[in-house]
């Protein structure tokens, strides 16, 4: 608890720092609050996880392990941002505090215990980014995003609403260990409930972007600003997932009869479309987009078999994508300042230029494919094996297929980073030292989760 | 009863109003409608906290903002976009699947469930406070941070940037 009441005075901290104009005391101040989250994060570790306020949010390790995750990302993410919002906006204490109060909202997703909080949570994260997407003002592809992220966004907070307001007709209660009391102990589940259900299936469904709820995330990614889109991406994304796993995990595994079908059909049609459409893009960043639905679909895999190990499973998934997607954004930042442009061609012969750069990008893409020395692999390996256990071979085939379309598109901007000559010579540029720094601390990690995944592991879930 | 029958049956023909007028001007008004009448239903469930707030929040200041905004789109009838038969149809297959899932899980709701019933008096105004203050103080506080986000970005998107003033 004192995680998120650090981070909403941090908030306000940044607010009041902006009103003063004291610009170059908002990277440090921020960083030093983060750093006190995750202290008070930490410190939680070993203390008994009971409901708090009455019942409204509970810091089990499911959930601080993921605040931590969220945490350290968004860490990463402020480092870059700095260097990059100059150019975008004057309001840069206005972009930290909402990106702070974004992550305040993840961690209370990470962290409910009631539906009253999935909400609130959900809320405050979402609310956040629809004025981040759309904070470039006078691009018109931002205003878009922004607009038809703020539409989508609040069609699907109505589903989640409709299918809580059903479990609370069926039950009468919001809170967790109510709602799984009442589905071990009675005698006939009453139909409003499997409705809520599903309602709220597709409530999450489109908040973590998965087909066929996943018509708004490539337009949103491409037009936000690349750094929102990596928040966005990773953070967002990554705490979605956490509030449905706990959902499945605590209450609905007794129902899982109904909805391992329903659940199996939206995995296979977002793997299916993520990739495919990936294959067929031009532009890096719509790549990642469409990569981002795919990568989805796999972390599905944990909630559809779901047990004992789904939350370790997730977690190693969910790390290395999220630090994959930030050294993959950030290049992409780098690059596109070189050239102006976002395509695969643009990143021709950058080995060349920048070996360290093109060889840190080279890893994330490894890791983004699943190949093994890298964090992915362990990610896509722990997955696939959560359903082995519950041998589901026809899944297993058809995601081995899909990994495999993976591959050939990741690869693609490695191909063109080490075997293509650039159109034309582009004069030598300066690379920020904040951006040097973040992406070897990336790549490290991934490398080291990749090599020695237990590290992860051991300390998360001994 | 017969009250609320007569209220609901009046609450689905105005939605339906909503839908089907071609002016978006008269669908603005039979929205308000409905909402009125939704007004009426909290009234009959005991809820007065949350019918005047109905009243004076979705009825007085949305549905207001939303008429002056579609007046200064100029939209009218003409304007409307033609949307393709295969879209329609779709829309109507997907509609009835959900109105049919819907249907299916309403079917067991008995005006004598405990639950449904409840407490009657839970909508009076010093009964939510102390639910909002005892077992939801936390969210009620997390709904401040909602609104404070929600200023910051109004004032943010809504404010010209100093840069471009200098340029231009």
């Amino acid at each position: 608890m004192g995680a998120i009441i650090t981070l909403c005075i941090l908030g306000m901290v940044v607010l009041y720092l902006g009103l003063f104009k004291a610009k170059n005391a908002l990277l440090p101040v921020t960083l030093l609050g983060l750093v006190v989250t995750l202290g008070f994060l930490v410190a939680g570790w070993n203390s008994e996880a009971l409901p708090q306020f009455h019942g409204m949010v509970i810091f089990d390790r499911l959930a601080l392990s993921f605040s931590i995750l969220c945490v350290v990302i968004t860490g990463l993410v402020i480092l870059l941002s700095k260097e990059y919002f100059k150019n975008i906006s004057t309001y840069l204490s206005e972009y930290f505090c909402l990106i702070i109060f974004s992550l305040t909202g993840a961690l209370l997703v990470n962290a409910y215990h009631n539906f009253a909080m999935l909400f609130i949570g959900i809320e405050v994260m979402s609310v956040a980014l629809y004025i981040l997407v759309g904070i470039r003002k006078t691009d018109l592809a931002s205003n878009e995003a922004a607009l038809k992220y703020f539409l989508m966004g609040a069609f699907s907070t109505g589903f989640l609403l409709f299918g809580i307001t059903l479990l609370y007709g069926a039950s009468g209660t919001f809170d967790l260990t109510e709602l799984q009391a009442y589905v071990q102990t009675s005698s006939e589940i009453s139909p409003l409930f499997y409705g809520g259900v599903l309602l709220l299936l597709c409530g999450l469904c489109f908040k973590v972007g998965a087909a066929p709820f996943h018509f708004w995330t490539p337009d949103v990614y491409d037009g936000a600003p690349i750094l929102i889109t990596s928040f966005m991406s990773t953070v967002v994304k990554v705490a979605s997932f956490v509030g449905f796993l706990r959902l499945f995990s605590t209450v609905l595994v007794p129902l899982h009869d109904f909805w391992t079908p329903v659940l199996l059909t939206i995995i296979i049609i977002t793997l299916f479309v993520g990739n495919i459409t990936a294959l067929l893009q031009s532009s890096f960043k719509r790549m990642m987009a469409y990569s981002s639905i795919s990568h989805a679909g796999y972390m599905l895999f944990a909630i559809v078999s779901v047990g004992a190990t789904s939350a370790s499973g997730m977690l190693v998934y969910a790390t290395a994508y999220s630090l994959a997607s930030v050294i993959a954004f950030g290049m992409l930042i780098l690059v596109k300042r070189s050239t102006g442009s976002e395509n695969f061609e643009s990143f021709n012969g950058l080995a060349k230029k920048q070996p360290l750069l093109a060889f840190i990008l080279t890893v994330a893409m490894l890791s983004l494919a699943g190949i093994p020395l890298t964090a992915g692999f362990m990610g896509k390996f722990m997955m696939f094996n959560n359903v082995m256990g519950i041998y589901n071979i026809t899944l297993l085939i058809l995601a081995v297929i899909n990994a495999a379309i993976g591959v050939y598109y990741y690869l693609h901007v490695v191909v063109n980073m080490y075997f293509r000559k650039p159109e034309e010579e582009v004069t030598e540029q300066h690379v920020p030292t904040s951006y040097k720094v973040v992406l070897v601390i990336a790549a490290v990690l991934t490398l080291i989760i990749g090599v020695y995944p237990d590290s992860i592991l051991l300390f998360f879930f001994p | 009863m017969s009250l609320f029958y007569f209220v609901a049956f009046v609450a689905i023909f105005f939605a339906l109003m909503t839908i089907f007028t071609k002016n978006p001007v008269h669908s603005v008004l039979y929205l308000v409608v409905t909402f009125f009448t939704l007004t009426v239903h909290y009234i009959l469930l005991n809820a007065q906290f949350l019918a005047v707030v109905n009243f004076i929040v979705y009825m007085g200041a949305i549905m207001v903002l939303f008429l002056f905004v579609l007046m200064l789109l100029n939209l009218n009838g003409d304007t409307e976009p033609m949307k393709s038969n295969l879209v329609k149809v779709i829309g109507v297959i997907a509609g009835m699947c959900l109105f049919a899932t819907l249907l299916g899980a309403f079917r067991v709701i008995e005006p004598s469930n405990e639950i449904v019933t409840g407490n009657t008096d839970i909508g009076l105004v010093k009964h939510l406070g102390n639910v909002l203050f005892n077992e939801f103080l936390l969210p009620f506080e997390i709904s401040a941070i909602l609104l404070l986000i929600a200023m910051i970005g109004a004032v943010l998107l809504a404010k010209k940037e100093v840069k471009e003033i200098k340029k231009a």
